[in-house]
């Protein structure tokens, strides 16, 4: 079957997305992403084919597809990625993870430190603030050994502007409507606009540095990091920057330190050099204990 | 304890220089002789030396710490020049499977450097080197790709190899190469494999 789809404002031009051609990009797609779409988001998958099909004026799905499979410089894929994917950011995104930290990841984590020890968490991209922050509410309302442990949360983008909104710390009714009432109450002070100012003693909390996670310049000075929180980044990386991306994440990681990734990313697509591991609540990524093999 | 107080501006940790030389000939020897760390990182920082493709290319080969040879595969890849390439391409011949695959997945990102290479590749003697070619045509992002596929079709005579070059071209292939898929159909009439493998091919594009 046919489906034929035009995007507003888009030229008279009509393109049409054949079942063939939609299980042909589909496994393209899947290949190169691993992000997997069933027939349920057929409409959304073929909207954005078409937008992408008008956007470069080919002739059709094929021509395009042809092109985006052949381009040396894989802009396209770049675009399309882009598009077939949604980046938002809020607190307590993709919270399953937080709960894999809390409930495991840390205790085998505090099984090689001593009483008292340092435990590094990095959140990298900071983006404006919501992942860093929400992994200390988190640390300091649902893991009792909070006291027991000095954690230190390190967080990085690429965008000076992003990190110094995070250092301001203010956000919408939007950014915090996954936060439960009580938190909000504790640790945000309500504004006369609606929106939403973090306590100092959160900001205080995360240290904030301009990081190119593909500049090994950048990356040298991090070091032992226990956990890393690397949520809907790499996907946006072309396929040299994601092994460059991995191999500085490798190298800042403690033995035995694990790594989140955003649902629908996977290491194991990237570099051989993690493990997998299934927990209850997440699957997460682990840089072997010295002597193991990935 | 608890979460750490960042007020004071500590540095999060000084860049200090390297207990090892960070030179061409420090780096060169850590490549070689060092432990699997100072090998690891010697690999990496020799992505700022281009003139070292040779010699990573040589490491790669004896390489058994798997941390160290991804490490060299990306810098090989960083490179990207056409010595990354002739490094990596005697890699097509390993026996070691992860190592082969870890080459071609760097080769396929280097389509400018790998492309003047591909026409001998595909005349290899030996039939593996011309599957593991095709298998790295599929993900090669180059213009060539399909007439070097069609090539395979109409000249090479293993059928494993022609197999690999049906199922790339059931991807990408248009109505346009439907007679090239008949005429590898007819030369491999007795093979029913091939034959079956073009009537796939041939119902995917069709079907498109």
């Amino acid at each position: 079957m046919n489906r034929v789809a035009t995007t507003p404002g888009a030229p008279a031009r009509r393109v049409a997305i054949s079942d063939a051609d939609f299980l042909k990009f589909r496994d393209f797609f899947y290949r190169k992403t691993g992000i997997h779409f069933d027939e349920s988001k057929r409409y959304f998958v073929d909207k954005r084919l078409v937008e992408r099909i008008q956007a470069t004026g080919a002739e059709d799905f094929r021509s395009w597809f042809i092109a985006l499979r052949f381009e040396a410089e894989g802009r396209e894929l770049q675009q399309l990625v882009n598009a077939m994917t949604v980046n938002e950011t809020y607190f307590f995104r993709e919270a399953y993870q937080f709960d894999c930290m809390v409930r495991d990841l840390l205790g085998e984590v505090v099984q090689r430190k001593r009483p008292g020890g340092r435990i590094r968490i990095w959140s990298v991209p900071s983006s404006t603030g919501e992942e860093p922050y929400s992994i200390a509410i988190y640390l300091l309302e649902r893991w009792p050994q909070i006291a027991d442990f000095e954690v230190e949360i390190l967080s990085s983008d690429i965008d000076t502007a992003v990190l110094r909104a995070a250092e301001q710390g203010v956000y919408s009714a939007r950014s915090v409507a996954q936060l439960p009432r009580p938190y909000l109450d504790k640790y945000f002070e309500r504004l006369d606009d609606n929106r939403f100012a973090i306590s100092r003693e959160l900001v205080s909390a995360v240290e904030f540095s301009r990081v190119n996670l593909t500049d090994a310049a950048d990356t040298r000075r991090f070091r032992d990091i226990d956990l890393v929180f690397c949520r809907n980044l790499l996907i946006y990386f072309d396929d040299l920057s994601r092994r460059l991306a991995a191999e500085a994440l490798y190298d800042a990681m403690a033995p035995g330190g694990f790594i989140c990734l955003g649902h629908s990313e996977s290491m194991s697509r990237i570099s051989p050099l993690f493990r997998v591991r299934r927990f209850a609540d997440a699957l997460v990524y682990q840089k072997p204990l010295h002597g193991e093999s990935a | 304890m608890g979460l750490r107080r960042t007020a004071a501006a500590e540095p999060l940790r000084e860049v200090v220089e390297r207990a090892h030389p960070r030179d061409l000939t420090g780096l060169l020897e850590q490549l070689c002789e060092g432990s699997a760390e100072q090998r690891r990182w010697a690999a990496r920082d020799l992505a700022a030396h281009p003139g070292c493709t040779a010699a990573l290319g040589a490491q790669l080969r004896t390489e058994r710490d798997a941390a160290v040879r991804d490490a060299l595969l990306t810098t090989l890849g960083s490179l990207g020049s056409p010595d990354a390439a002739a490094a990596l391409l005697p890699l097509l011949r390993s026996e070691d499977a992860r190592l082969r695959n870890g080459a071609i997945e760097v080769l396929a990102r280097m389509p400018a450097a790998v492309a003047p290479n591909v026409p001998a590749l595909l005349r290899d003697a030996d039939a593996d080197v011309r599957i593991f070619t095709v298998n790295l045509l599929g993900d090669l992002q180059h213009a060539r790709v399909l007439p070097w596929l069609l090539d395979v079709l109409a000249q090479d005579s293993a059928v494993n190899v022609v197999a690999a070059a049906l199922e790339v071209i059931a991807e990408v292939g248009g109505p346009e190469q439907l007679p090239a898929l008949r005429a590898a159909q007819a030369r491999f009439a007795d093979d029913p494999f091939i034959g079956f493998a073009v009537e796939i091919a041939i119902g995917r594009i069709e079907s498109a």
